[in-house]
């Protein structure tokens, strides 16, 4: 507990941080002032960091999204040679460090002159996005999908749209959700991927804060910190309200 | 629609002719099997695991494909037909109710599924909810129902679109004794009530005497006896289906020859007994090897004056009160023969080790045939 309190605390302290009158990230802040927010808001580079981490990392969900779960119901009930190498396969890019993944990626969309593209940047993420999602509606599927449902469900007159609308979706929708969310996270978040494929115009608000905690301190990296942290409490609350849904269902 | 007459909803006449399945190339799992499903009818397909009647019953909903032969309702060829174009109700083991549905959207599906407009298929699912005894259950969820209740709408759910026939897989494995019993003359009697016909699979015995009018014995993928509950109860066809329809005695021996309608065998300790011709089934031949098939309530233990039709000689060697009745384990001819008694006081009951002669009337014994591939 000392030691989680320990963790924990420098990332409590941002927010309070961010709220300082100086033109410095420093503890104690010289309270109080919200100009850091309204600075960060105000810079067209952060503005632009900031919207474009939100793109990169909704098309990267969207992506992972679709990848994860329709690999996660082709594989489901269906046993095959070589069915745990495929799947260790599909969550390889947890296993696999980063900066290795990051150098691998540089390395095939250089030549195609893709580094520095968003939307490139965006299919890396979703790669990463890939596994949560296929783990978390694996799972969901293996709680809540049986034989016997696909088969009452045509044997009642549904066709194939019927059986995923009725059958399919409603117990995929769990796992897609936390799977979705976690996926954000990871994608929201992450500088080494990122790092290495920026652009002069692809630079991702994790990447600027990087950068200007090297050069310049500016409170605005509280400021943008502060996202990060109404984000997470989003997905809890999002977490939260669908695993009330779920029992009350 | 309790106005209706039965026959309106009485299902269709479906043929099961000459089936058979295999997967690949490995052995059959379904060979040659026919029997027809008269509307209105309830047949159960009875037998072990692993003698095909799931197998059966997949095939005619269309969830497995036929290797051969023919199964047709009302003439009309079905083999091409996917499962949802089908029309038969089924019920499965664990009921398989949508668990994100409330119980009257459950039971509404298959009419939406069929293009019914909303207000109909509600007041049609109300009242087949109604006719379960389900009446006000409509708004719960399904894991907010007993185990007896989700049956009741998985009976529902299957029958509110008038299915041609509704076929049953196991439908009360996972329920209790007392509920099954009292689950097993429910649906019975809605069956009646809505006069569909039924195609049951059985692994329980008793089930397929309660609720049957006439039962498909099946073993190793073949029908073995089809015929009404006392008939495979009274005159089966092989040992196996004496011996998988209640519990019997099986001695073996020899048929001597004939004498009236009854078979003459030797045994095995020299003595001669009489026995039943087998109504249904291989007639044996002087010379041919057969066994004497007599129920546990139908062996008596003979007192000293006592006498019967035939008899053979043994040592108790166990005794065991069930309250209703005792079972006896007596060692006759190097063989374990249980009699049910109801004959049984404190004081009378026989010691193990005590000899005693076992008789029985030859009405009550049945010869078969020995030679027999599904005698297990």
């Amino acid at each position: 507990m000392p030691i989680l309190v320990f963790l924990v605390l420098p990332s409590l302290i941002i927010v309070p941080m961010a709220l300082t009158k100086g033109d410095l990230i420093q503890f104690p802040p010289i309270w109080i002032s919200i100009h850091s927010f309204t600075d960060y808001l105000g810079d067209p580079a952060w503005a632009q960091s900031t919207i474009l981490s939100f793109k990169v990392s909704i098309l990267a969900v969207a992506i992972g999204g679709l990848a994860g779960t329709t690999a996660a119901m082709a594989m489901h009930g269906r046993p095959f040679r070589g069915r745990n190498l495929v799947a260790g396969f599909i969550v390889s890019p947890i296993v696999v460090p980063a900066v290795v993944l990051a150098l691998g990626d540089y390395l095939l969309l250089a030549p195609l002159q893709l580094v520095g593209n968003w939307m490139a940047l965006a299919i890396v993420h979703a790669m990463h996005v890939t596994p949560y999602v296929f783990i978390s509606v694996q799972t969901s599927l293996a709680v809540g999908l049986s034989a016997a449902l696909v088969r009452s469900a045509r044997s009642l007159g549904a066709g194939r749209l019927a059986v995923f609308r009725f059958v399919y979706w409603p117990a995929i929708r769990p796992g897609l959700l936390a799977g979705g969310v976690l996926g954000f996270a990871v994608s929201f978040d992450d500088v080494v991927l990122s790092l290495f494929l920026q652009g002069p115009t692809t630079i991702t608000l994790p990447v600027r804060m990087f950068t200007a905690i090297e050069y310049d301190l500016t409170p605005k990296i509280a400021a943008s910190a502060s996202v990060f942290i109404a984000l997470a409490v989003l997905g809890l609350v999002v977490q939260g309200l669908s695993a009330r849904g779920r029992t009350a269902a | 629609m309790s106005d209706q007459p039965p026959s309106r909803r009485s299902g269709r006449q479906l043929d099961v002719e000459g089936v058979w399945k295999s997967y690949g190339s490995r052995p059959f799992v379904v060979r040659d099997v026919s029997f027809v499903l008269e509307p209105g009818e309830f047949l159960t397909l009875l037998g072990p695991s692993g003698s095909g009647k799931t197998t059966m019953l997949m095939l005619i909903a269309g969830f497995e494909s036929l290797t051969r032969g023919t199964i047709r309702v009302d003439g009309r060829d079905i083999a091409g037909e996917p499962p949802e174009q089908r029309n038969f109700g089924i019920v499965f083991q664990g009921y398989a109710l949508f668990p994100h549905m409330s119980v009257l959207d459950n039971v509404s599906f298959p009419l939406r599924m069929k293009g019914v407009g909303a207000r109909e298929r509600q007041r049609q699912a109300a009242e087949m909810l109604d006719k379960v005894g389900l009446d006000g259950f409509g708004a719960r969820r399904p894991h907010e129902l007993s185990g007896g209740q989700q049956q009741r709408v998985a009976l529902a759910r299957a029958l509110v679109f008038e299915p041609d026939a509704l076929l049953l897989d196991e439908p009360l494995g996972a329920l209790d004794r007392k509920l099954r019993e009292q689950l097993q003359i429910e649906i019975k009697e809605i069956q009646r009530r809505v006069g569909v016909s039924v195609l049951l699979v059985t692994h329980d015995q008793d089930e397929a005497m309660m609720m049957s009018d006439r039962i498909a014995v099946m073993a190793e993928g073949e029908i073995v006896q089809i015929g009404s509950p006392g008939d495979v109860y009274l005159h089966p066809a092989t040992p196996f289906v004496a011996g998988f329809l209640g519990e019997t005695n099986l001695l073996p021996g020899e048929c001597r020859g004939f004498e009236g309608d009854h078979v003459v065998i030797r045994f095995r300790n020299g003595e001669l007994g009489r026995a039943r011709i087998p109504r249904f089934g291989g007639r044996p031949a002087p010379g041919d090897a057969v066994l004497a098939s007599i129920r546990p309530e139908r062996m008596r233990i003979l007192k000293p004056d006592e006498t019967a039709d035939s008899f053979i000689e043994g040592k108790v060697v166990s005794c065991a009160f069930l309250g209703r009745h005792a079972r006896y384990v007596v060692d006759a001819d190097d063989q374990s023969v249980v009699v049910s008694t109801t004959d049984w006081s404190e004081h009378s009951a026989l010691a193990p080790g005590t000899p005693v002669r076992l008789g029985w009337l030859s009405e009550d014994a049945q010869s078969l045939l020995a030679k027999d591939r599904h005698d297990k």
